[in-house]
């Protein structure tokens, strides 16, 4: 029993198929490690591989995530210790935006990286960032505004966060962001994209 | 002049019916108390927890019955005033980049309010611009005063029809009291109100924000003018078929309609959109694509099919610099539009999906709006025109560089481009310049003979004393 069926599955974006695979490993008595690494992140590296050549579209690779995560949900109890998880990010648009496109695939990709992602939707006060933050002791909080008019928010929720005294990163994306406007607000990373997102927050998580 | 159609008859109706099947079964969020309150004193199945709100076919129906043909730009100077759809096509500029490209160091960087005194100055004087609609923020606002910071620059140098939004009531409130005092009272500016609120209170799919709305609902409640554009993004936020995106647009359409009819039965719309279809290879935003100026003429015919002027932001680019890609995106789309009757054009100035201001840009977009406003003058078909007795006299093998005929009719047949060249290759080298260096020449010149417009002392005291610290608000150039 290999864990090629895990890979195929997911490479056809079958939910089902992942979870129906991932079972039938974990019966065979294959190490759930190995299932892991060969079958669901094994799969997404190849994902992440195509996509950057140009034959996977955006949405086969979240159907990609989507179908990973379906099979991590199966092979979670059976790992000891480190999942592999690479920290806890919360993430959200800030206040009085309503536009989540953006930051659902920062969502996504992180997610499929290996991070723990909760994803506090839009709209959110920053105290509910704060809030979420303290209870599950996360690592990161991402910021997304995609109106012009809501980057102020932004700069006042980094504040806020600061004045909290909890020690999290602040990281801020989206359309009118640049890496000098968050560093104006005081934020500790920006990316332009979702791929720099994840490789910027592994980086700030290591530091 | 005829317009292009993409859909028959039976297709305009059956989309209608679809758009109605969406707004009574799916519904929309509404995220406003306010409009919620509206929309369930006029019947509709509102849900307090879920926010849902059912419209019913009927009612969508009843209100289509208010909706009216034209729609106004008021401005300063009343010279300037117009009206959709009689002076179609009515050319605006894009609006609220965070950046602009700087005309001297050609760098990307935030824009300030001397950024928008330029530019209101520069679209001032720009014929093929109707509308100023503010195409920058301002980082050098003073807290508190982001939106009389925009509105204030661009009041003192362009007398045309302003435009833009702004984010709080709070804001709103304080743009329309600007207006009032250069207006001179409240009354004399409710008259003659030459700011032109935009917002897009309907974030596709489906859900009416808190904020925008607000503003919406707040205008319409005054008797001010105000209009909403519509922006699915196929892909994303709408379905992947251009049918489908139409249809959830549309949808979305009837339903700030019905909400603004409901407050004020024929109060002015216009059908905006800036219906895009997603780069799905990376998921970027493309108002530049093909698709977007199909888009747009779809919803043009159905705007037609409702009796309301149509346009909206149509014509922008992708383009990082001003070079052939940004010539192409916004030629196409906006002749499409054009062609299919769009009325308004927002559609000028902007580089990288409405993220920069780039002067040059706006002369060239200029240009392409002139060039529009021709090809809409059309052919001016009449017997005099067809000039059958000048072409049986010239006969064959003749001129007609020398006729009075000629002499009379040429400056105003033709429409003489300053942007692009028409030298013989010799006489184009002694300068190499290109369209870009030759827009930047006009602005340039534009700007020597420009004279820094003032509002009266006694305006500008008030306005001051008003708005404390409030930025200057003079051209820099």
């Amino acid at each position: 029993m290999s864990t090629q069926a895990i890979y195929d599955a997911i490479m056809e974006f079958e939910d089902d198929d992942v979870v129906e695979a991932v079972k039938e490993a974990i019966e065979a008595g294959v190490d759930p490690q190995i299932i892991l690494n060969e079958g669901l992140i094994g799969a997404m590296d190849e994902v992440g591989r195509l996509f950057s050549i140009g034959d996977l579209y955006v949405p086969e690779m979240l159907m990609a995530a989507n179908a990973m995560k379906a099979g991590m949900q199966v092979i979670k109890p059976y790992l000891k210790g480190d999942d592999g998880g690479k920290g806890l990010v919360v993430i959200g648009t800030v206040e009085g935006d309503l536009h989540d496109i953006g930051k659902n695939l920062v969502s996504m990709m992180m997610e499929s990286a290996g991070f723990e992602v909760i994803d506090l939707g839009i709209d959110v006060p920053a105290d509910k960032f704060i809030e979420t933050a303290k209870t599950n002791n996360a690592g990161i909080i991402c910021l997304s505004a995609l109106l012009t008019t809501t980057m102020t928010t932004m700069g006042e929720t980094v504040d806020a966060i600061k004045k909290s005294g909890l020690s999290v990163k602040t990281m801020v994306g989206g359309a009118p962001v640049t890496e000098e406007f968050a560093k104006e607000i005081g934020a500790d990373g920006f990316a332009e994209d979702a791929g720099e997102a994840v490789v910027f927050a592994r980086n700030l998580l290591a530091s | 002049m005829k317009f292009m159609d993409y859909f028959t008859e039976a297709e305009v109706t059956r989309i209608h019916e679809a758009s109605l099947d969406i707004l009574q079964n799916t519904g929309l969020s509404v995220r406003n108390e306010k409009a919620r309150e509206i929309f369930k004193k006029a019947g509709c199945s509102v849900d307090e927890t879920t926010h849902l709100v059912k419209i019913p076919g009927k009612l969508v129906e009843e209100c289509r019955q208010s909706y009216v043909p034209e729609y106004t730009f008021t401005a300063q100077d009343p010279k300037f005033d117009i009206v959709l759809p009689d002076n179609r096509p009515v050319v605006i500029t894009g609006s609220s980049a965070p950046n602009i490209i700087d005309p001297k160091t050609g760098e990307d960087r935030r824009a300030t309010s001397s950024d928008i005194a330029n530019i209101a100055n520069l679209i001032n004087e720009l014929d093929g611009f109707d509308v100023f609609s503010i195409s920058t923020l301002a980082q050098d606002a003073p807290k508190g005063q982001i939106s009389v910071s925009r509105f204030y620059p661009a009041l003192k140098n362009c007398k045309k029809p302003v435009r833009s939004n702004t984010p709080t009531i709070k804001d709103l409130e304080d743009v329309l009291e600007l207006g009032a005092i250069i207006a001179g009272g409240k009354e004399a500016y409710k008259e003659r109100p030459f700011i032109n609120h935009h917002y897009c209170p309907v974030v596709s799919p489906l859900t009416m924000d808190v904020d925008s709305t607000d503003a919406v609902i707040y205008l319409t409640e005054k008797g001010l003018p105000v209009y909403g554009t519509i922006v699915p993004n196929a892909g994303m936020t709408s379905p992947m078929t251009m049918t489908g995106t139409l249809v959830l647009g549309n949808a979305e359409f009837l339903a700030l309609s019905t909400l603004i009819q409901l407050i004020r039965p024929g109060a002015p719309m216009i059908y905006a959109v800036l219906s895009t279809v997603a780069d799905l290879r990376t998921g970027n935003y493309a108002p530049g694509a093909v698709e977007t100026g199909m888009l747009q003429m779809a919803h043009s015919q159905m705007a037609r099919f409702y009796g309301v002027p149509s346009g909206g932001y149509i014509g922008l680019t992708n383009s990082q610099i001003n070079d052939a890609q940004c010539g192409y995106e916004t030629g196409i789309n906006t002749t499409g539009a054009l062609l299919a009757g769009s009325d308004m054009f927002n559609m000028g100035g902007l580089l990288g999906s409405l993220m920069a201001f780039d002067f040059s840009k706006a002369v060239i977009d200029n240009e392409i709006a002139l060039m529009l406003k021709r090809m809409k003058r059309g052919m001016e078909f009449s017997e005099e025109n067809l000039c059958l007795d000048l072409i049986h006299e010239v006969g064959p093998g003749g001129t007609y560089l020398d006729l009075k005929h000629t002499q009379k009719n040429m400056r105003k047949m033709a429409f003489y481009p300053k942007v692009a060249t028409r030298e013989m290759r010799k006489k184009w080298e002694a300068s190499r310049s290109t369209a870009e260096e030759r827009a930047f020449d006009q602005v340039n010149k534009i700007f020597e003979n420009s004279v820094q417009k003032t509002f009266s002392a006694e305006i500008d005291e008030k306005i001051r004393s008003n708005f404390p610290g409030l930025v200057k608000g003079d051209m820099v150039w």
